[in-house]
Order: structure tokens, then C-alpha cells, then sequence
């Protein structure tokens, strides 16, 4: 399915990927009083609640621990809700399967899109907090858009398989989220990798979700520049993942439109 | 001329499975304790061509493997066997509004509609004012789509999707949702099209539609295909089929008599002397009387009425027409004749009767046990068909 061909058909069919997330991301907002804020008051809430809870434990060790916290949070939850939409882009949108025919990645990959758009507009909030409390990014902040490449592929790599499987498999999304409710804690989103003793950090770091974050963080908020050996690393696990999302893909796609 | 569409010993199964089984945990289980499967053939070996610019129409019963056969060609579907081969782009209407979303503007909704038909953003941007022009919902352009009334939705939706320039249009019973006038409005688009030289492969219950628009025809039973060519006949393949009918069974409250001579049965031949339930309107038409007389009968009078619902359409009997049937005793038939079938379209039941010439009683009385199908050969309205024409003098 990762064919150049398939490049060249996906491009002619930009329009109806771009138009399918835009709308998609409008719905979401459109029968909402506060429209787009709620968007941007999710984090927030989310971000007071956390930041109540574990500033005490964090605040000696970590510098601009709000900030730290709010990058995290925005970050995995662009994860989370890239795959958590995805698993329904192709069961929840029947007609579209049944009724016409067209490449049936571009729904999933639209869906990650609209996950892509709703980042976007929570990282507004990130920005102005940055404003707030002073903190200016060094020239290292350029390595952030690489990382954040990376981690959609990642969020699409997931998306194919997860979306691919659901048609199939129902319970999938239950475990999905189990999964991902386990990753929030094992993942250095609350806490730093540093809490952990020196032996045990990689197993943590095997998990590419923890090396982006980790990366991101230290890059926009601290000036440090990622070690190309752990860029190379979470590049080689984008591609494993999508390669392999796609593949799953590809091998359910045919009956997609039975099954459902 | 080259073909738009071909296919060639296309196969399609389904695989039924006993359990239906959706979850990982299921399926978990299900490697101990294998699942049954039942393998459903919906298309066994269809091969036809399409050329460019043609139009053929896809007829058959319920179930017979009409939409599936489209869904396969629109590449929705993947063939079991066999192969595809399609020239051109292809848009298929087999449901209108396909993506609609409630929420969301009748102009919003026409971009995102539009854009999953195959519309480019800039032929989306040019059409939009005759959309909705065409729709005739200037008024209602911002408004949300779910304060439309459904009627208002399909109408929007079929404008849309006639903006596409295809050059193979697959539609699957559009035509049969909507008024009249819109059923007209969708066959003059239909017409554009194929002057246009569109390729058409058109699925429909409406043997007068495929009839009045298609060059070709085919027919499908039970996923088999049963003949592929001119439209009349095969129309008339489908319609004066083959196999024997089975004419309902009697019931007490619908028969009544003395039984002194009894009706043992009716049949209705067609043109082509078969058993048959299904007619097209003007052609011949015979509903043959099967009797008994257990003792000498003098004069008995055949009567035959037609009803549509609950419509007395037309009634008659031997006495009516002047015709002595004399003395009659042990098994016959009597014929009752129609050469021109004068109905338009519809289920008529039939009520036939034997009584004496004063009509005191019955001797056997079959209240509406028999019925038959019309299908409409031409746009004619109403009940029956009367060969009426038209004259027109023009005094200037």
C-alpha cells in the first residue's frame, strides 16, 4: 500500500483529506457555546488539577514544572487523541466505507489530521504560558517541529492498525484505552525520567513516546539539544510502527466494507 | 466502440459465519472451538461488457445480486474471483448524501458532499451558486442542514452529486425516492449524461425506467446471470419467466357454494402459453378456470371480476356475453380471454365463480383467491389503460 502510486493517489485526493478533518474539526466545536475554548480549557483544567497535586513533590527538582507539566500534558494527549478518534474513523463512518469508494487510509489519516489541528490550537495556551512566566526558547527550539513529525507518525502508524483491527475486533478500543491510561503514568509526563535510579531509565526510555517527550521538553524549555543517538532511535521506531500499522492496514482493508 | 466496463467470471462470496463473533476475547476462544461458516454466493460467473457511452440497466429480484454487482465495479466491494476492468472515472450513486453532516451548513455541507464525489475545490467553488440554485434553497444556504426537511435534504444531495463529470455512473434505485417531478428532474440529468456519452450501469425495480433509458439489459437471478442484452428483451425474459408459480392455496371465508360443480383451480397464461403471475401491461392475457360438475349441470355461468385493493375494476361472466355453456357434466376448462391487457400497472386480485343463470346462489365461489402483477410499459397514470390519443388543430 506504500507505494509511490499510492503517494500520487493520496495527493490527488488532498482536498477530500484536508476537507473531511477540517469539518470534522469544526463539528466538534459547532454546537458548543464556548465553541473553541473548551479545546483550550481542557489542558487547563487538567493542567490546575496536576499542578495542585504534584508541585509539592516535583518543585524542588523541576524548573518551570507548570510549563513542564502543560508540554506534556498537550503532547500525549495529541497521542491519545489521535488513536482514540482513529479507532472509529473507519467503524463510525459506514457510509463513507459502503456507499463510495475512496482510498479508505484517507480516513484515518484526515481523523489524524482534525487530532493534529485540536494540538494546535492547545499548544495557543502553551505559547502564552510560555509568555506569562518569561520563559524564552533557545535556538535548540528547532528541533521541536522534527520531533513533532515524528510523533504523528508515530500517533498515525497506531491509527492504521488500531482502526484496521476495530472493524474486526470490537473490544480493541477498550484495551487501547487501558493501554493508554497505563502509558500516562509510565511515561515521564508528571515526573521527570530523572526520578527513576540510573539502571532502570532505559527500560523506561525504551518507549518512544517517553524519548519525545523528554526531548521536546528539554529543547523548548531548557535549551538542551536532543542526542542524535535517541533521535535516530525514536526515527527508527516511527518508521517500524507506521510500516507496520500500514501493513495491517492494507491487509484488512479489503473487507472493510463486509465487516462493518 | 471499447468497452467501459467488463467483467468477466466475477465471483463473489460472502462468508456467514454461525457465531457472529466481534471481540479479540471471541476470537480468543473461537481458536479452540473452531467457527462454522456458511459461504453465501451472492455472484456466480457474470461476464458482460459495458461500452462507452452505453446504458445498461440491471434488473432482477430482491437479493439477486444487483447492488453487490455494483458495489464491485465501484471497487467497494473486492470480487472473489474473476476480473474488473474499468475505463475512466467512476462515481457511483448508491445512496445520495453520502457523508452528510446535520450539524454542519447546507454550504458546508455541499463542500464536503461535493468533495467526496470526486469534486475538485475549484469546481466545488464555481457550481456551488447552481447548486443550490438547483436545489432552490437560496433562502436556506447558512442554514443548518438538520432544520431541513428530508425531502429538501435528497434534493440538495442529487444536486450536488450531478455536478461530477464521470465517465461511468454507477446508480443504484436513486429514481425511486421523490415525487414525480423529481423522478422526471433525475431522468432529464440522466439524459444530459448519456448525451454527454456517459457509460451507465443503472440497478432498479422500475422495468418502465430501465426500459424507457437503457440500451442494454441485465438480468440476474439468484446471482446467476440469466441473459445480457436488448433491454425489451430481457424485460421480458424477467417478466415471462420460466419457472412454475404456485397459486395460492384456498381459504374458508373466501370460498363458498354447494359444491354441485366446484372451480379446482385458476391459472393465468401468458403470451408465450406458460403458467404465469407477472404481466406486462397490453400484452395477452388468458385466466384459464379448471372445473368439476359431480352431476349434470345445466347452463352453469362462468363469472371472472378483477379488483385492484379494494376497487371493483371489472366484472363479467359467459351470461353477460351471451354465451350458452349448455350441459356440463365431469372436468373442463373455461378460458376467459384478454388480447390486449388493458391495465396499467399494480396487484390485482381475481375472483371467479360458477352459478346458475338467475345468480341465486353459488355453486362454488372463489372470493379473491387468485392474483397477478402488472408492470407498466409506458407513463400512463391511473388504473386502466384506455388507448386514448391525442389530435391537436392549430386555428392560426
Amino acid at each position: 500500500m506504500l507505494t509511490g502510486y499510492h503517494i500520487q493517489e493520496l495527493y490527488r485526493y488532498r482536498d477530500l483529506i484536508l476537507r473531511l478533518a477540517w469539518s470534522d474539526f469544526k463539528l466538534r466545536y459547532k454546537s458548543s457555546a464556548l465553541g473553541f475554548f473548551w479545546s483550550l480549557l481542557e489542558p487547563l483544567l487538567m493542567l490546575v488539577v496536576l499542578y495542585v497535586v504534584f508541585s509539592n513533590l516535583m518543585r524542588t527538582q523541576v524548573e518551570h514544572y507548570q510549563l513542564f507539566l502543560l508540554l506534556g500534558i498537550i503532547l500525549w494527549n495529541f497521542l491519545d487523541r489521535g488513536t482514540s478518534m482513529s479507532i472509529w474513523g473507519i467503524v463510525g463512518k459506514p457510509s463513507l466505507v459502503q456507499k463510495v469508494y475512496f482510498p479508505r487510509d484517507i480516513l484515518v489519516i484526515s481523523t489524524c489530521i482534525t487530532a493534529l489541528m485540536m494540538t494546535v490550537l492547545e499548544s495557543v495556551v502553551f505559547i502564552i504560558f510560555m509568555v506569562v512566566f518569561r520563559v524564552m526558547p533557545e535556538m535548540t527550539v528547532v528541533y521541536f517541529p522534527i520531533l513533532f513529525i515524528l510523533e504523528f507518525f508515530i500517533i498515525l502508524g497506531l491509527s492504521m492498525a488500531l482502526s484496521a483491527l476495530n472493524v474486526y475486533f470490537r473490544d480493541v478500543q477498550f484495551i487501547w484505552r487501558l493501554i493508554v491510561q497505563v502509558g500516562f503514568f509510565g511515561t515521564p509526563i508528571l515526573y521527570p525520567i530523572t526520578i527513576f535510579p540510573e539502571r532502570i531509565r532505559w527500560i523506561v526510555m525504551l518507549n518512544p513516546m517517553a524519548q519525545i517527550i523528554t526531548m521536546m521538553r528539554d529543547c523548548t524549555l531548557y535549551g538542551i539539544s536532543p542526542e542524535p543517538a535517541n533521535v535516530a532511535y525514536v526515527a527508527a521506531c516511527t518508521v517500524v510502527l507506521f510500516v507496520l500499522g500500514y501493513a495491517i492496514f492494507a491487509h484488512l482493508e479489503p473487507r472493510f466494507a463486509e465487516a462493518i | 466502440m471499447t468497452a467501459a466496463v467488463e467483467v468477466q467470471g466475477l465471483w463473489k462470496t460472502f462468508r456467514i459465519p454461525h457465531e457472529r463473533r466481534t471481540t479479540l476475547f471471541e476470537n480468543l476462544m473461537g481458536l479452540i472451538r473452531p467457527n462454522q461458516y456458511e459461504i453465501f454466493t451472492v455472484l456466480n460467473e457474470v461476464n458482460f461488457q459495458a461500452q462507452n457511452g452505453e446504458c445498461v440497466g440491471i434488473i432482477g429480484d430482491n437479493g439477486s445480486g444487483k447492488s453487490t454487482l455494483l458495489k464491485i465495479i465501484a471497487n467497494i466491494l473486492r470480487p472473489s474471483r474473476g476480473a474488473i476492468k474499468v475505463k475512466g472515472k467512476v462515481t457511483p450513486f448508491l445512496e445520495l448524501g453520502v457523508g452528510f453532516q446535520p450539524d454542519l451548513t447546507v454550504r458546508e455541507n455541499i463542500s464536503v458532499y461535493g468533495t467526496v464525489m470526486g469534486l475538485s475545490r475549484k469546481e466545488i467553488r464555481d457550481g456551488m451558486d447552481e447548486v443550490i440554485d438547483f436545489a432552490g434553497m437560496r433562502k436556506f444556504e447558512d442554514s443548518k442542514l438538520k432544520n431541513l426537511s428530508s425531502g429538501m435534504q435528497v434534493r440538495l444531495a442529487f444536486s450536488t452529486a450531478i455536478q461530477t463529470q464521470p465517465d461511468i455512473l454507477l446508480v443504484d434505485e436513486v429514481l425511486a425516492v421523490g415525487d414525480l417531478d423529481f423522478q422526471q428532474k433525475c431522468f432529464d440529468v440522466f439524459n444530459r449524461y448519456r448525451q454527454d456519452g456517459v457509460t451507465i450501469l443503472l440497478v432498479s425495480h422500475d422495468l418502465n425506467a430501465v426500459r424507457r433509458f437503457c440500451d442494454k439489459a441485465l438480468l440476474l437471478r439468484k446471482g446467476k446471470q440469466v441473459a445480457y442484452g436488448e433491454t425489451g428483451r430481457i424485460i421480458d425474459k424477467y417478466i415471462y419467466r420460466e419457472e412454475e408459480h404456485v397459486i395460492p392455496v384456498e381459504n374458508k371465508k373466501t370460498r363458498w357454494g354447494n359444491k354441485k360443480m366446484e372451480i379446482l383451480g385458476v391459472k393465468f397464461m401468458d403470451k408465450n402459453d406458460k403458467e404465469n403471475s407477472n404481466f406486462l401491461s397490453g400484452d395477452p392475457f388468458i385466466a384459464r378456470i379448471y372445473y368439476e360438475a359431480h352431476e349434470p349441470i345445466s347452463s352453469p355461468v362462468f363469472g371472472i371480476v378483477f379488483y385492484t385493493q379494494d376497487t371493483y375494476c371489472y366484472g363479467t361472466t359467459t351470461n353477460f356475453e351471451h354465451m350458452d355453456t349448455g350441459m356440463v357434466v365431469g372436468k373442463g376448462h373455461a378460458d376467459f380471454f384478454l388480447n390486449r391487457l388493458p391495465l396499467i400497472e399494480g396487484s390485482f386480485q381475481v375472483t371467479v365463480a360458477l352459478a346458475p343463470p338467475n345468480y341465486e346462489f353459488a355453486y362454488d365461489w372463489h372470493d379473491r383467491l387468485y392474483s397477478f402483477q402488472v408492470h407498466r410499459v409506458n407513463q400512463n397514470q391511473g388504473i386502466f389503460d384506455m388507448d386514448g390519443y391525442w389530435k391537436l388543430e392549430k386555428y392560426e
